[in-house]
């Protein structure tokens, strides 16, 4: 089991060996992104799933369960309809941009998921800056939403992703920096190093406030509640997804919730100890573990919607400038103080 | 201060997630509906006179029925509601003289043709008559033809 991917991965590539090696190693990395791809579709369907019993379980309802078993089949179902739905444009939308965004809303996040170790070396792409290429790739999505809402000429639209953009550049900051701790700590861009070095201690124990930093502002970069004052269903109409109908809106509705996977896929690596088993328990697959602490990650964010109302734009941008970008500071400058003292000491 | 407030929530909304859940799966299982409740009509057609003060009673002219006299009795032939302009309000089960119509607690009365909706209580022939009712309905057809 622990060997299951990496097996099916190495079977292919000696199944492969009459061909010459660079057009081998193609085939296995074009294998690879069909099965990222289909990883994160599964997902996506899930998770819209997972969220609607989850808010139905905290608002003592049972939520979607007539749709094929225990309501599984209901996502499919919904996307099967959006695909069956005619895509409007209206006549002052610019045309390419308007429907450039729902095509190029997922690319930020396949791309992403190229460079994600999901277990013992279980990354598609091991590459020695993966997490600069991360974060790099994961802020061009705020252009997409820029994209849709400027493109689509609604005034809604364009207030919400003129807040998508303020929100996702000014919480880029506190991330960056509250993963800067961690950098300093493994001396490592490289995430299979950085799980590594979380074989003993994970560093939600050594960085705990790093780790709520970075949280809140993943939490904000996919643009959930308590900060999901883009779409703003109540103010907004939806913000930059208005003019968007059938598929194109299904497409940003499912990258939110492959964006959501990215996040927690980060924290997982980053300061849950990512394929790291706990407590010994060596026996459950190092991927599945990760999928485990992916998920109660998941769980948790998805309980923060349910719990806390909306916050306002000014608190956003307060919380974020003078609260999170100090405190991270602060964390940077405390995590140097103590690796001083502790080569000092001698550990 | 400091997040206290935030954590209680998540608690609260945590106990919330295992807590018995309040949906009732209707079709397959329904609340018990009280003994007062204004459900579908139900006539004892051995009870009804065929008087019609329920029809007169009817705000909305929701009651048709018809009736034939049969001997000396008046016999009900038909009864329909036209349910779809009922307001449930219950003044016709109270003008009842002989209390033959009664709510019973069928609240389901979709339909999925329109003529299916109206509720037919009654449909039926009139009893083949007896000599003497004969007379009486010749005599009765006679005054009608003049």
């Amino acid at each position: 089991m622990e060997n299951l991917f990496v097996g099916i991965a190495d079977g292919l590539r000696s199944s492969l060996g009459g061909l010459p090696p660079e057009l081998g190693e193609a085939i296995v990395m074009l294998v690879k992104l069909v099965a990222i791809l289909v990883f994160i579709l599964v997902n996506a369907l899930w998770l819209v799933y997972m969220e609607r019993k989850v808010a139905g379980y905290m608002q003592a309802r049972i939520g979607p369960n007539r749709v094929g078993p225990k309501g599984l089949l209901q996502t499919t179902c919904d996307i099967g309809k959006l695909i069956c739905k005619e895509i409007i444009i209206h006549k002052d939308t610019d045309k390419v941009v308007f429907m450039l965004a729902p095509v190029l809303v997922f690319v930020p996040t396949l791309m992403v998921f190229a460079v994600i170790p999901f277990g013992k070396n279980m990354a598609a792409i091991d590459m020695n800056i993966g997490l600069l290429y991360l974060l790099a790739i994961a802020s061009t999505s705020t252009i997409i939403f820029w994209m849709a809402g400027w493109a689509s000429n609604n005034k809604y639209s364009l207030i919400g992703s003129m807040r998508s953009v303020a929100q996702m550049v000014s919480y880029e900051l506190p991330m960056v920096l509250a993963i800067l701790g961690v950098i300093m700590i493994t001396g490592s861009l490289n995430m299979s190093d950085i799980i590594a070095a979380q074989e003993h201690t994970w560093f939600i124990f050594t960085q705990p406030i790093a780790f709520l930093i970075f949280f809140i502002a993943s939490v904000s970069e996919c643009n959930r509640a308590p900060f999901d004052l883009i779409e703003g269903e109540s103010e907004l109409v939806n913000g930059f997804n208005t003019e968007y109908g059938g598929m194109a809106f299904a497409m940003f509705y499912l990258a939110e919730y492959a964006n959501m996977l990215v996040c927690c896929a980060m924290v997982t690596i980053l300061f849950l100890g990512g394929w790291h088993a706990p407590f010994g328990l060596d026996f459950i697959p190092s991927w599945l573990w990760f999928f485990i602490k992916m998920y109660i990650v998941m769980f948790v964010i998805m309980q923060l919607r349910w719990t806390y109302p909306r916050i306002r734009v000014d608190q956003l941008m307060g919380f974020g400038w003078k609260v999170l970008v100090p405190l991270s500071l602060a964390n940077i400058f405390v995590t140097g103080i103590g690796m001083y003292i502790y080569r000092a000491i001698g550990w | 201060m400091f997040g206290k407030g935030l954590v209680k929530g998540m608690q609260i909304t945590f106990k919330e997630f295992w807590s018995p859940k309040a949906t009732i799966q209707y079709p397959e299982h329904q609340n018990p509906i009280p003994d007062r409740y204004h459900g579908r009509f139900t006539l004892d057609v051995d009870k009804c006179i065929a008087c019609g003060m329920c029809a007169n009673a009817c705000p909305n002219k929701v009651i048709s029925l018809q009736k034939q006299k049969v001997g000396t009795k008046q016999y009900l032939t038909n009864y329909v509601m036209k349910i779809y302009y009922c307001l449930f309000c219950g003044l016709c089960v109270e003008s009842c003289p002989k209390d033959a119509l009664h709510f019973s607690k069928v609240i389901n009365m979709n339909q999925y043709h329109f003529s299916d909706i109206p509720l037919v209580l009654v449909q039926r022939e009139a009893p083949a008559v007896t000599a003497e009712s004969e007379v009486a309905a010749s005599k009765t057809s006679d005054k009608e033809g003049e």
